[in-house]
């Protein structure tokens, strides 16, 4: 076995010019450092993209105008009529608001008036109120999202099993079969729908979780949730969550009549590929899988 | 205390920054991702919030605000594609010696080198294309990267090593 072989920080330094001349002088009596000479003398003839600094400075800048502009290039008469067309149109669009809404293994961004941002995650949907939202800051969740919340602003979250109010912070909430609110950053306060005597303040690394009613108060460590960055991580938990969340991402059903879905897993699957989210899910499990359609048959 | 730093609130400093730190964290994510546009956007929207932030954001803080910040959003994505690279204009081959056979072989030695660059592992492919492309120190790749020297090390050696098991047959000694 040669040293580029077995030391694996050796490449790495002789690139940086980093070996002792011993190791050096050796290394380059082999047979093999040519090639790697020619590889290294070659990358370093390739170039990157070509980028263009001022224009994006433009580019920025012109966004950058845009924002607080707004309003002041609209003449008196102009705001009148359109404050007549609000008016006339109020008694209709009070009322009425604004949804988004994802699909099976889809996401969305969405930046709110204030300038906070939603992440939402697969078959979820946010909605508020179109008008007059910025007075009264309110959206209702169902399903699950990570929340970035402009400071300064009394904003509050709506779900099936209560409310969370927050001043200037990230936190994500999951209001699916169980309902997990975990606070990332800053400060929430959780206010539970049948019980709003009793409310919980989390910091950072604070968790609640509710399962069939009863509420449960941890902590966590990670700084972002997985699913932000494509994964799905489970401990200890049911294979029917594990199900759950599988056919969130993918568009597919599981026939799970032949297995024992209250068996606890452990591991985790990423977004991006079925096959290997079975394989990651099922297989540890000693369970097998036959596709038909969007139907996964599932059998000891 | 220290020294009062300059604010990033003042746009001689912000642009500052903009001209010093843009191009190399867009093709830090570029490298990453493999989609210019897309890694162009990330940063200006980075750079929107380093505005918006400029008040709070100290600016021998900033550079590694753009990276990590950059990095972050970029997490958000997925997709990793092929990165497209090119041949540096300036390059004037001696040709003296050589036959028209081995600049032909060395045409197509080059094609398979980018292929072979972008079934590099993407943790691998930035590292190798930070140092041999933007000749950057793994001090610097380090600081981008939030990673050790010794990380980088270690995946500078994985990336020639990987690109001499899929190239070394090409190169006859």
């Amino acid at each position: 076995m040669e040293n580029y072989d077995t030391d694996e920080s050796f490449l790495g330094r002789w690139i940086a010019g980093e070996l002792s001349d011993e190791e050096r002088i050796a290394f380059e009596k082999t047979d093999v450092f040519k090639q790697f000479d020619i590889i290294n003398r070659e990358a370093q003839l390739l170039d990157g993209p070509t980028i263009d600094v001022e224009r994006a400075l433009q580019t920025v800048k012109a966004r950058l105008a845009n924002k607080p502009k707004k309003g002041k290039l609209i003449k008196l008469w102009r705001n009148i009529s359109v404050a007549a067309i609000i008016i006339l149109s109020t008694g209709i669009f009070l009322t009425s608001s604004k949804t988004y809404t994802t699909g099976i293994g889809q996401s969305q961004t969405i930046t709110l008036a204030d300038g906070s941002t939603v992440n939402l995650n697969a078959n979820s949907s946010i909605s508020h109120k179109r008008f007059f939202w910025s007075s009264n800051k309110t959206v209702e969740l169902k399903g699950e999202a990570y929340f970035t919340v402009a400071k300064g602003d009394d904003f509050s979250v709506e779900t099936s099993k209560g409310t969370v109010a927050v001043l200037g912070t990230e936190f994500n909430i999951k209001d699916r079969a169980d309902f997990v609110l975990k606070c990332y950053e800053g400060k929430v306060q959780f206010t539970q729908n049948n019980n709003t005597d009793n409310t919980y303040i989390l910091t950072k690394g604070m968790q609640v979780a509710i399962t069939k009613d009863a509420l449960k108060e941890a902590t966590f460590t990670e700084e972002t949730p997985a699913w932000k960055q494509g994964v799905s991580t489970f401990t200890q938990q049911p294979l029917s969550e594990v199900l759950n969340e599988l056919s969130l991402y993918f568009d597919i059903t599981f026939d799970t009549s032949n297995i024992d879905i209250n068996r606890l897993f452990s591991g985790r699957f990423y977004h991006t590929d079925l096959n290997n989210a079975l394989k990651a899910t099922l297989v540890p499990m000693g369970i097998t899988y036959k596709k038909a359609n969007n139907k996964i048959i599932l059998n000891k | 205390m220290s020294e009062k730093e300059p604010s990033i609130c003042e746009e001689k400093n912000y642009n500052e920054l903009f001209r010093k730190f843009y191009e190399p964290a867009t093709k830090y994510i570029y490298y990453k991702c493999g989609n210019l546009q897309r890694a162009e956007d990330i940063v200006q929207n980075v750079f929107i919030k380093l505005w918006k932030l400029c008040a709070t954001i100290t600016f021998s803080k900033a550079k590694s605000y753009i990276y990590t910040a950059s990095n972050n959003s970029f997490l958000n994505e997925i997709a990793h594609e092929k990165v497209i690279l090119k041949h540096q204009k300036t390059v004037v081959e001696n040709t003296d010696h050589e036959s028209p056979d081995f600049l032909i072989e060395v045409e197509e030695f080059r094609i398979k080198l980018k292929e072979a660059i972008n079934t590099l592992n993407p943790k691998e492919r930035e590292v190798f294309l930070m140092s041999r492309v933007e000749n950057k120190t793994y001090r610097e790749i380090a600081e981008i990267t939030g990673l050790t020297v010794k990380a980088i090390e270690r995946r500078m050696s994985k990336a020639l090593k990987e690109l001499r098991a899929i190239l070394g047959k090409e190169i006859k000694i």
